[in-house]
């Protein structure tokens, strides 16, 4: 009962007219920001960053839980009216929404995609209340050999899950940790492939590698795609922004079973909402496969209930396993990460003792960001979809000087803007390649903590590398990451020689 | 429109000298993950290690993240030789299915690279409100603009609301520039 208490004090502080200001700026910019084709809530909290400086923690962090899930309110409108998902937590979700959206039930598919975010974050959000306290009781029996191993675990499962090619992951993840690398050892003081430069002497900072991989990115990817015509119209979205009885009968156990599939995933670190949404994609196509009347292909409402409310999930649990262990799982949660260590604070066990009222706060205004962004959607949706009306080189040219901005804001240093530059040739280089940009993230994220970790314990241990593998925790994790490996590899070996007879086939 | 594929559609997909080299410019990323490897190997060698450092020191991390570079340098070049890229590009307006390259528009590209490269060496001289406005104008015509004088309008009006936003509403500075007298 005493979470219940202090969930009350939490609510007691965020409804007030200041900080509810907060919470609704924040899930309309959100919201705004997920619409937009490839931003999502990561960018808009590391866009927002030097904008809250001169806020209170508390203040800045409400309005980063409604961005964090009006993120992923909004990323679905523009897949499921134009299919082009805003993010790619999204795409499994528009594959039935935009079918529905082309047979003239687009209202009803923004409907169930909005109570689907819902339903899951609120679910996440009632869980992680009740367990994140004994889950940061459980972290203190972590050592640095059983945090090493979750972030090799986050490092491999990453980059062999968001792409086909193990490898391309892998590089991405190698990229990722040489990045990590430069900068001042924070054990020895040794400066590290600094070239001499003492504004590199704090390292890259994380909001510079964010705002180059995502943003500018996707900006020079929209001028490398400069004249080629977009097909996609948006899909009007008339009749009732509500759910028959029939339809909400449909959608109900979807909602659920998604949620259900999207919680776990929050606290392993696989970097984010996909793995689980293309789950439930395919657990929602295999039961509906088995009923007579088949929908999946024509627009079934499970198709969107399902992974929407499984993205949901995952981003409420991993924002409780970024609380409590200090353990970030997604590229958001790596930003928000970044986020408390700007305001002084370290997420992880000792966070609930040390800043109780932000952390409940934090909590409350995720129920109150849930509730605001379902009112903000529901009845409000194909509005949102009129903000992709905006000329695209308008839109784009926005984006970039909020962007540059961002990063000059944070730390006046211009050799920053010259990163920001390189990172997003090195994106857009990524991108245009099929390496993946996830693992370089989570790499530069965790690289850090990992060393750390590697050090403490091999120092522990007097350089001998059998303790790294001794604890069950430890053990169990690389078993686990094992297992992981052995069924992508499985997968890719399926999936190449069904390519490769397909390909024979068509006569190719 | 300057758009016009680089690349003669009805040029033959034999492997000839010149589109070996067009289908497997992905060689890119291995060169830089290579070059991330040498650098750190050099970088961990030339290291100077204050002799406070207890074991294991500030080296053996950036040691590990070279060897990792340097192998799957190895190995993704390995990969990009064995899986060349398709040498059709696509028109773009027909998604047929034969497999094609991405067409990417160089030029605009580059120009939208040069904006940004024009706007931090004008940052501090030229100070926000006019770089900031350069930026916007800039990327929206590297974008596809085709309206130049109402988006210089459009342009100051981005760049000094944000200002505005900033040092006024926030409390923030942003280099003033040439225009450091008049803003005060």
């Amino acid at each position: 009962m005493n979470a219940l208490t202090q969930l009350g004090d939490g609510f007691v502080t965020v409804l007030t007219p200041m900080n509810m200001l907060w919470v609704v700026v924040g899930a309309l910019l959100g919201t705004a920001v997920g619409v937009l084709p490839g931003l999502g809530s990561a960018m808009a909290v590391a866009l927002l960053l030097p904008v809250t400086f001169s806020l209170d923690p508390i203040g800045a962090f409400i309005m980063f839980a409604g961005v964090l899930f009006g993120g992923l309110f909004g990323d679905s409108i523009s897949g499921i009216l134009m299919n082009t998902p805003g993010n790619s937590t999204a795409i499994a979700g528009s594959i039935e929404g935009h079918a529905m959206a082309r047979s003239g039930r687009a209202a009803q598919a923004l409907a169930a995609s909005a109570i689907a975010s819902f339903v899951g974050g609120i679910i996440a959000a009632v869980l992680v209340v009740f367990f994140a306290p004994s889950l940061a009781a459980l972290a203190t029996v972590f050592g640095p050999a059983e945090y090493l191993a979750l972030a090799v675990f986050a490092f491999v499962a990453i980059s062999a899950v968001v792409t086909d090619s193990i490898v391309r992951g892998l590089s991405a993840l190698a990229l990722g940790l040489a990045v990590a690398v430069v900068g001042i050892d924070g054990i020895s003081g040794a400066a590290r492939l600094t070239g001499g430069l003492p504004e590199l002497f704090d390292g890259i900072d994380i909001i510079v590698i964010t705002v180059g991989l995502l943003a500018l990115t996707e900006v020079f990817h929209q001028a490398a795609r400069r004249g080629i015509p977009d097909d996609h119209s948006i899909l009007r979205a008339p009749g009732r922004p509500w759910l028959s009885r029939a339809e909400f009968r449909a959608a109900l156990p979807a909602w659920l079973r998604g949620t259900a599939t999207g919680l776990p995933f929050g606290i392993i670190p696989v970097g984010g909402s996909e793995v689980p949404t293309f789950l439930a994609y395919g657990t929602e196509r295999r039961l509906d496969a088995r009923r007579s009347n088949p929908m999946f292909g024509r627009g079934a409402i499970q198709g969107v209930a399902g992974p929407e409310a499984a993205g949901n999930a995952t981003a409420g649990t991993a924002m409780g396993a970024l609380l409590a262990l200090g353990l970030p799982t997604s590229a958001t949660a790596a930003i928000l990460l970044a986020a408390f260590r700007q305001y002084g604070l370290q997420p992880g066990p000792l966070l609930f003792e040390r800043a109780p009222d932000l952390v409940w706060a934090l909590l409350a205004s995720f129920f109150v960001g849930l509730v605001v962004l379902l009112t903000l959607n529901l009845p409000f949706a194909p509005l949102w979809a009129k903000l992709l009306r905006v000329p695209k080189h308008y839109l784009y040219a926005g984006i970039t000087v909020f962007a540059m901005l961002g990063v000059f804001a944070t730390s006046a240093k211009i050799l920053d803007l010259v990163l920001v530059l390189l990172i997003g040739l090195l994106g857009f280089a990524m991108r245009r390649y099929g390496i993946p940009v996830a693992p370089m993230l989570i790499a530069v994220i965790l690289g850090p903590l990992a060393e750390t970790e590697l050090r403490r314990a091999l120092a522990v241990s007097e350089g001998d590398p059998v303790a790294l593998v001794d604890s069950p925790v430890a053990a169990s994790l690389y078993g686990l990451l094992l297992l992981v490996v052995l069924a992508v590899v499985v997968r890719t070996v399926r999936s190449r020689s069904r390519g490769r007879g397909a390909l024979a086939g068509t006569g190719r | 429109m300057t758009t016009a594929p680089t690349t003669d559609p009805t040029a033959p997909t034999t492997a000839t000298g010149d589109s070996f080299w067009r289908r497997r410019t992905g060689l890119l990323v291995p060169a830089v993950l290579l070059g991330a490897g040498v650098t750190l190997a050099v970088g961990t060698l030339t290291m100077e290690v204050p002799s406070t450092a207890t074991a294991p020191g500030p080296q053996l991390f950036p040691a590990i993240a070279a060897i990792v570079c340097t192998v799957l340098a190895v190995a993704l070049a390995m990969d990009v030789l064995r899986h060349p890229e398709p040498a059709d590009t696509g028109t773009g307006s027909d998604p047929a299915d034969v497999p094609t390259r991405p067409r990417a528009d160089r030029r605009g590209l580059a120009e939208a690279v040069g904006v940004v490269v024009l706007f931090i060496a004008a940052l501090q001289p030229v100070g926000w409100l006019l770089s900031g406005a350069l930026l916007f104008w800039g990327m929206a015509r590297a974008l596809g603009s085709r309206r130049p004088v109402f988006d210089v309008f459009l342009a100051l009006v981005v760049s000094s609301t944000v200002q505005l936003a900033f040092s006024a509403g926030l409390g923030l500075t942003l280099p003033p520039g040439l225009l450091a007298g008049v803003l005060g």
